[in-house]
């Protein structure tokens, strides 16, 4: 509990770290400094004349000496440094940290001359977006450490997790379709050039101008036809060797016949061929790729419980401290646990007073304490004071990553493709190749040449190509919009769920009770100040989570305990003057035991073993539950999971409509089996959650919303991200995404359209360059801007900024 | 390795800076008078060297080569050197740049008012300028990309793109289109003729204005107007689309500027359709730029430098999206050859290029001297001036163009021209040319202001020659990932330029010379036949005085044209003509067909004297062609090299050439004797007349 | 017109180019960040800095 007293504003203050002056303080031209490390720190800033610093913001860094230095310790490990260098090679290394602190142009100007504090540091990068800072330093002069205790000290403290960035891979993927797209894109512009002649009569006469402009758009449309267009094959390959005909199979089909025939018309010299709208087409349909390929820089969908672990741990050996990472950790190692920090894998207790808080693997708000030689599990969180464990399983054993593993296993169900799209796709295939079937069997005994014509003319047009694209461009705008009102999804097929979903599951805990503001009332006799004391002195002896409601209800003055004691899981005791108090449960103050339906938590008080009354600790339920909960009535069955006891049951069914299933003491395999029995009778899950306790569920949820305070801040993984102040607008965004999928319908029905007018031509063979150059971007655009403009409308309509 | 100390080199900034400010003035003025000189033709006091028909190139010329050129030099080198954290490649480079660049300027300034020209439109010098040009252009290449590889600043900032876009194109299309085979020292003749020439012209011609006066201005744009403003651009996204973007159209729209002359249907109309989609990435350009100062309207209020740029920024809008309009065959119909089109450049040149020009250099020159401005007063007075300058301008011209446009399409209800002659048109829009005069005097008076301001702004500070600064070395490539051809890959981006502009040059020669072997295919004319050494002599003249600057020689299939000029152009009448004389504004009447029209006696004293054929006429008076000789040295030098552009003169035609032409000169000296003027056949108007009466009779229906 | 296949080669193989310059600059991640360079561009060197 050792705080820093709040310092109020006539305290002096430290011109560096803000720290409040007290006893021996350093001055430096005019400014005080809590410590030399202070100044040193305003001395090399001021050297370089990057004062500006100080008035970009006020008293913005954080004290070098007050940094506990060991903290930075594990850094040195090769092991760690392998985990968070982008690149070494013995001499010069690269490393790129999340600095959660960047937050104005001033950070990177500071960030960017960090070579002036260090001369190790040969270059520093800040991206503002991701909130990253990207360093090349020279091993030999400095170290991770060295950087990390800098940052640290300028008021940037470096976030060191063990799911450290790496996101390399994704940039790859995005870098591939911008290749793709400029190569598309410049084939398109040029092969239109090439081909507008021929649409704007170029005279007959001028035969070797044709011939060098069609054989120069076979070449471009050679590139477009073997790199742009390749991941469309495979998709389309492997959808069908799954025997799924999926919206690139046409799209694909479509492609190799407007090539192929393409090439032909023009080896042949029996006409131009289509290479602009081919071109256009593949530009069209990845630009669609790009759009919908949208993610949010600085969330992270993916997180596991290793976001959670520090990356290491305090290893006691022979009486000598040594950081390791948690890694490394060997069976029987003794490792130190300090306040607040979390276990990382599972240990005996050998040392100190444990009380554990699970509230993020199990949601139990309450924290239960251990006894020496007791089990303790990994992903808890010790409260008090220090503890050593000795570790019975390495890290990657431990219950908490095996329960995580158990979850991972169960992938979810990758709804990669959009069903919406490919529903429609297998009829529309079916019956494009129906038609271009019959209409060539017709024309077959007329003319073969019409034959050929009006079959492909048909594959061609029908290729559809606003079909794929009005998806991205519906739901990548709505997943815009939805993100501007702090709902942020992870992919644009979470739209698409979210309108198939009839069921909604809430954890309770953190999620729509508020785990702080619980309302604490004492029944009984009006309780004298001398007894407020009391109680007030003897919770605050007590970590448990409910004596420091209790105790934090209440101001007064604490008095010396004298032989106080606490029964864990029931409560505490201790005699102040000549009164003895006891604070607990009903049976624990001796009461007798009457088994009532509580919709309360209720911790009884005796003195002297006489019943002086209870005090009764109600959640308080988060504003705009009941709206949402109304306005969803219709359309979803609900269901409450909790790791909590039974005491909210009575409250909870005050607010949710009466058929909604209530299940309580739940483990976090528990909610993720419910979640699996809900979905094994083919309905799709919403789980509304947070905490790791949740994770299982909200992994095996078909859309998991995790609801956050802070939306930086760590949340298990999921395809929601939601700022806990929306929760009261889920209503809305679920009919927003009903509304996008409408629009969806909408332009489906709008490029068919276009279809019908390309297959009236096609059907008679008579499939000119010009018109499929004309129709197929004009749908494209038509689709692009009508979705857009219509789930803005909506978007607006619905409320939504 | 570690952190490098180096400094910015501002000499070179400065030096730029001066001389575009200078020329600025010269340009202008030399504005002032040709414009004047279209309603006081007497202004030229008889002087040969200051006649609108050779000073007007020489406006065009200083204005955009030595003010917006020197211009751009000097924010080029003043931000590159600052996004790439890096001095200039080669300090002796940059000299010779300079100074070679104003060598350029210098002879130009000293050759066109000698009338001597190639009479292509922004590429008006002669092939020595012309290779000289390039080779300063080249080392301006070395210097910059020189610079981008030993750049400290890993990202290459979307304003450096432009500048490369600017450098590789402006190379390219300069070499292009003065291909040309020299005479002698002081002559040449394009490579290609008629149709062909007038399409590589103006491919060039709008390019130029794409990439000379356009791309290297987004980039200082792009540059100057986040830094003024101390805010980043609106939507750097936006700004590296809509680069790409501009690059891979804007080459293409050049033929918008022949529409319904003889050039194909098809090459128009693919003119007119890129014309139209450049509006996309132009105003993407504009609205980003406008963007940026999004709730910063106050400090436009007070900073004369965002003021100078918003409206830089607003003409460009503007002109942008009056090009495409302009490229709409319809519109195209009406406003070609008339004033409309020279608003419709001035919109460009005096708010785009002058205004950025200006802010730009308000904002520079007090931090190359390490100073404020020296009067803001004076700084806002230029501005408003300058605004309301470009406001008379621009009305003035548009009204006229709009007039004129009319009166020569008017008809009688009886089917005939209303105004049949020509002239009443001209006199018609006279007051509009003055009150055009008066807007440039307004603007240049700004200028003079500014020069002014920025003189005493220098006095009163101290220059830095060299900044001092310091950036850590880039870190070579391996560092970023693994990948180790990607140090390689670090230097592709000149690789590439050069390639591409290698590849250019030699493939363009390629394709060149076969073109010429092959038989063009314009429909060819039995009855055209290449020009007599008279004629060809006399079309030399044309060309010397500039005479295609006020005469078009292109009627276009419209009745109000046929009606007034004769049968309307064909491209096949052109295939001897090197280089094409189109001409693009009708000052005066077309010329097509004018052989004939008149007898000798008549273009004689025309010549001598406007006034006394046609009253009123605002035609500056020649008389100096009646005095000076035929130079009958060069005549067999121009038949060869007629004859190696594949002009089918007959085998050693180039000897005799000379006693033909006597010929031909006596008979008409002797024709006009008859009428008792005392004309010698060696002197320079029988060659014109000459000229004048040959023009447009190949296919002519004699009567 | 054959001119114009001149004119277009020369195009064609200068939009190449910027092509290839396209491609070079998102390999290298020019374009990766596609925020921080603007703002970066509007820091000034040491001497302006304390106006």
């Amino acid at each position: 509990m050792e705080t820093p007293p709040k310092i109020t504003d006539t305290v002096q203050q430290c011109y560096h770290c803000g720290d409040s002056l007290r006893g021996e303080q350093i001055e430096h031209d005019g400014k005080l400094f809590c410590c030399s490390g202070c100044k040193v720190v305003y001395e090399i800033l001021e050297q370089n004349d990057m004062c500006n610093y100080y008035t970009l913001q006020s008293t913005p860094g954080n004290s070098p000496s007050a940094i506990e230095v060991s903290r930075f310790d594990f850094l040195d490990e090769e092991s760690v440094q392998r985990n968070l260098l982008n690149f070494t090679d013995g001499k010069t290394g690269k490393v790129t940290l999340a600095l959660p602190n960047i937050h104005c142009s001033s950070c990177i100007w500071l960030l960017e001359q960090l070579y002036k504090f260090d001369s190790g540091i040969l270059q520093s990068r800040v991206d503002f977006l991701k909130k990253q800072l990207t360093v090349t330093f020279l091993h030999t002069k400095t170290s991770l450490k060295k950087i990390a205790i800098l940052l640290t000290s300028l008021g940037y403290d470096p976030e060191l997790r063990l799911d450290a960035i790496e996101k390399k891979v994704e940039s790859e993927t995005t870098r591939s379709l911008y290749y793709k797209i400029g190569v598309a894109g410049f084939c398109f512009g040029n092969a239109m050039l090439f081909s507008f002649p021929e649409y704007l009569g170029v005279d007959a006469n001028e035969k070797t101008l044709r011939e060098t402009f069609s054989y120069l758009n076979l070449l471009l449309s050679i590139p477009v036809f073997f790199y742009c267009s390749y991941d469309y094959f495979r998709s389309a390959v492997g959808g069908l060797k799954k025997k799924v005909i999926n919206i690139d199979v046409p799209i694909a089909l479509g492609i190799v016949l407007l090539f192929t025939r393409s090439a032909y018309e023009i080896l042949t010299h029996t006409g131009p061929g289509f290479v602009d709208s081919f071109c256009g087409l593949l530009f069209y349909l990845l630009l669609g790729r790009l759009f919908q390929s949208k993610t949010y820089d600085r969330l992270n969908f993916e997180r596991n419980y290793k976001s959670y672990f520090p990356l290491s741990v305090i290893v006691k050996k022979e009486g000598r401290e040594t950081t390791v990472s948690i890694s490394s950790l060997k069976k029987g190692d003794r490792i130190v646990i300090r306040n607040n920090e979390i276990i990382p894998t599972d240990g005996l207790l050998l040392r100190g007073e444990a009380s554990i808080d699970y509230s993020f693997v199990t949601g139990e708000s309450n924290s239960i304490g251990k006894v020496l030689g007791e089990m303790i599990y990994a992903g808890g969180r010790q409260v008090g004071s220090v503890i050593e464990l000795e570790v019975v399983k390495e890290v990657s054993q431990s219950y908490l990553t095996q329960l995580w593993n158990n979850f991972n296993d169960e992938s979810k169900s990758d709804h990669h493709l959009s069903n919406l799209s490919n529903g429609v796709a297998k009829y529309f295939t079916m019956a494009i190749l129906a038609i271009a079937g019959s209409v060539g069997a017709y024309w077959i005994q007329i003319d073969t040449l019409t034959a050929v014509n009006a079959f492909t003319g048909i594959l061609i047009v029908a290729c559809p190509c606003a079909l794929a694209i009005s998806i991205p461009f519906t739901f990548g705008t709505a997943m815009r919009i939805y993100g501007r009102n702090n709902f942020y999804i992870k992919n644009i097929h979470v739209v698409e769920v979210m309108t198939q979903a009839r069921v909604m599951v809430f954890d309770k805990t953190g999620t729509i009770t508020h785990a702080q503001r619980s309302s604490i009332v004492f029944n009984g006799p009006e309780l004298s100040q001398d007894e407020i004391d009391a109680v007030l002195s003897l919770t605050k002896n007590s970590i448990h989570p409910l004596s420091r409601l209790i105790g934090d209800s209440f101001s007064g003055n604490t008095v010396y305990v004298n032989n106080f004691s606490e029964e864990l899981g029931k409560g505490i005791r201790g005699s102040v003057k000549e009164f003895h108090y006891k604070l607990g449960s009903r049976q624990y103050i001796g009461g007798i035991h009457r088994s009532e339906k509580l919709n309360e938590t209720r911790v009884y008080l005796s003195i002297n073993d006489e019943v002086r009354g209870y005090f009764s600790i109600v959640n308080s339920y988060k504003e705009g539950l009941q709206d949402i909960l109304r306005s969803l009535k219709s359309s979803f069955k609900f269901a409450v999971i909790s790791g909590d006891n039974e005491s909210e049951r009575v409250q909870l069914q005050k607010i949710f409509p009466p058929e909604t299933e209530l299940r309580f003491n739940q483990l976090p395999s528990d909610k993720y089996d419910y979640i699996k029995s809900l979905q094994t009778n083919s309905k799709k899950v919403i789980m509304v959650g947070d905490g790791l306790n949740d994770a299982g569920a909200l992994m095996k949820s078909d859309i998991g919303i995790a609801v956050t305070e802070n939306i930086s801040n760590f949340s298990p993984s999921c395809d929601v991200i939601m700022d806990s102040s929306s929760l009261s607008r889920l209503s809305t965004f679920i009919t927003f995404a009903r509304d996008s999928k409408a629009i969806v319908v909408a332009s489906f029905i709008l490029s068919f359209l276009y279809n019908f007018v390309g297959l009236f031509f096609a059907v008679q063979g008579k499939l000119s360059p010009v018109l499929a150059a004309i129709l197929m971007p004009l749908s494209s655009i038509t689709i692009v801007v009508f979705t857009t403009v219509t789930t803005k409308l909506f978007a607006k309509i619905r409320g939504l900024s | 390795m570690e952190v490098q100390k180096f400094s910015y080199d501002n000499r070179i900034v400065r030096d730029f800076t001066i001389a575009s400010v200078v020329f600025a003035i010269v340009g202008m003025l030399v504005g002032i008078i040709v414009a004047s000189q279209i309603f006081t033709p007497e202004l030229n006091a008889g002087i040969q060297y200051i006649t609108f028909g050779r000073i007007r190139p020489l406006h065009t010329n200083a204005v955009i080569f030595a003010f917006v050129g020197n211009a751009i030099f000097a924010g080029v080198y003043y931000s590159m050197q600052r996004v790439l954290k890096a001095r200039m490649f080669s300090d002796l480079l940059s000299r010779i740049h300079f100074w070679g660049w104003q060598l350029i300027i210098l002879s130009a300034a000293i050759t066109l008012p000698l009338g001597i020209t190639t009479s292509k439109e922004y590429a008006e010098l002669e092939w020595p300028i012309d290779i000289a040009i390039t080779l300063i252009w080249v080392v301006f290449a070395i210097n910059m990309f020189g610079t981008i590889i030993k750049r400290r600043e890993k990202h290459i900032y979307v304003a450096v793109w432009f500048y490369i876009a600017t450098i590789v194109t402006v190379a390219m299309l300069h070499i292009v289109n003065s291909l040309e085979l020299p005479v002698s020292f002081l002559k040449s003749y394009s490579l290609y003729a008629g149709v062909q020439d007038a399409l590589v012209q103006w491919w060039y011609g709008h390019n130029a204005v794409a990439f000379f006066l356009t791309t290297p201005y987004l980039g200082l744009m792009y540059y100057f107007l986040p830094k003024a403003a101390n805010r980043p651009v609106y939507s750097y996204r936006l700004s590296i689309v809509h680069f790409w973007a501009l690059i891979f159209i804007y080459i293409w729209a050049g033929p918008h500027h022949l529409l319904y002359t003889a050039l194909p249907d098809w090459a128009q109309s693919l003119g007119t359709v890129f014309s139209i989609m450049l509006i996309a990435p132009s105003w993407g350009g504009m609205i980003n730029g406008l963007l940026t100062l999004r709730g910063a309207w106050d400090k436009v209020r007070e900073d004369v430098v965002l003021k100078f740029m918003v409206v830089a920024v607003t003409a460009y809008g503007m002109a942008t999206f009056e090009g495409p309009m302009l490229s709409l065959k319809n519109f195209n119909a009406l406003m070609h050859y008339t004033d409309w089109i020279v608003s419709h450049v001035h919109v460009g040149a005096l708010g785009w290029n002058g205004f950025l020009t200006f802010g730009m250099f308000y904002y520079l020159v007090p931090k190359l001297y390490r100073t404020e401005l020296y009067s803001k007063k004076m700084a806002n007075f230029h501005f408003w001036i300058g605004t309301l300058g470009i406001v008379f301008y621009v009305s003035s011209m548009y009204w006229a163009g709009l007039t004129q446009t009319l009166m020569w399409k008017q008809f009688t209800p009886m089917g005939t021209l209303q105004y049949p002659n020509f002239l009443e048109t001209t006199l018609q829009i006279i007051p509009m040319h003055m009150i055009r005069a008066f807007g440039g005097l307004l603007y240049f008076t700004g200028v003079i202001v500014m020069a002014y301001n920025l003189v005493k702004t220098a006095k009163q500070g101290s220059f830095l020659a060299n900044e001092e600064t310091e950036a850590p070395a880039l870190q070579k490539a391996e560092l970023s990932s693994k990948e180790t051809f990607h140090k390689m890959l670090e230097k592709r981006p000149i690789q590439f330029a050069l390639l591409a502009f290698v590849a250019v040059a030699i493939g363009g020669m390629i394709e060149l010379v076969p073109t010429f072997m092959i038989k063009s295919n314009i429909p060819t004319i039995a009855s055209v036949r290449p020009y007599t050494p008279l004629e060809l002599q006399g079309r030399d003249i044309y060309i010397r005085e500039g005479c295609n600057n006020c005469h078009s020689q292109m009627v276009r299939p419209f009745r109000s044209e046929t009606e007034r000029f004769g049968e309307y152009s064909k491209a096949g009448e052109y295939v001897y003509d090197h280089p094409f004389l189109w001409g693009s504004r009708r000052t005066g009447p077309d010329l097509h067909r004018v052989g004939g029209k008149y007898p000798n006696l008549w273009h004689y004293f025309h010549m001598e004297n406007p006034r006394s054929m046609s009253p009123g006429s605002i035609m500056p008076p020649y008389p100096w062609l009646l005095t000076q000789d035929i130079d009958t040295a060069s005549t067999a030098a121009k038949i060869r090299t007629m004859q190696a552009l594949g002009v089918p003169y007959p085998k050693g035609f180039d000897v005799t050439a000379n006693e033909i032409l006597q010929v031909q000169a006596d008979s008409i000296a002797a024709d006009l004797q008859r009428n008792k003027v005392p004309a010698e056949s060696n002197k320079e108007i029988i060659a014109l007349i000459g000229y004048l009466q040959r023009l447009g009779t190949d296919i002519k229906v004699k009567q | 017109m054959s001119v114009i296949i001149v004119l277009l080669l020369c195009s064609f193989v200068m939009a190449v180019g910027f092509l290839l310059a396209f491609l070079w600059s998102v390999k290298s991640g020019q374009y990766e960040d596609k925020y921080t360079p603007s703002i970066r561009i509007l820091f000034d060197e040491k001497k302006d800095n304390r106006k």
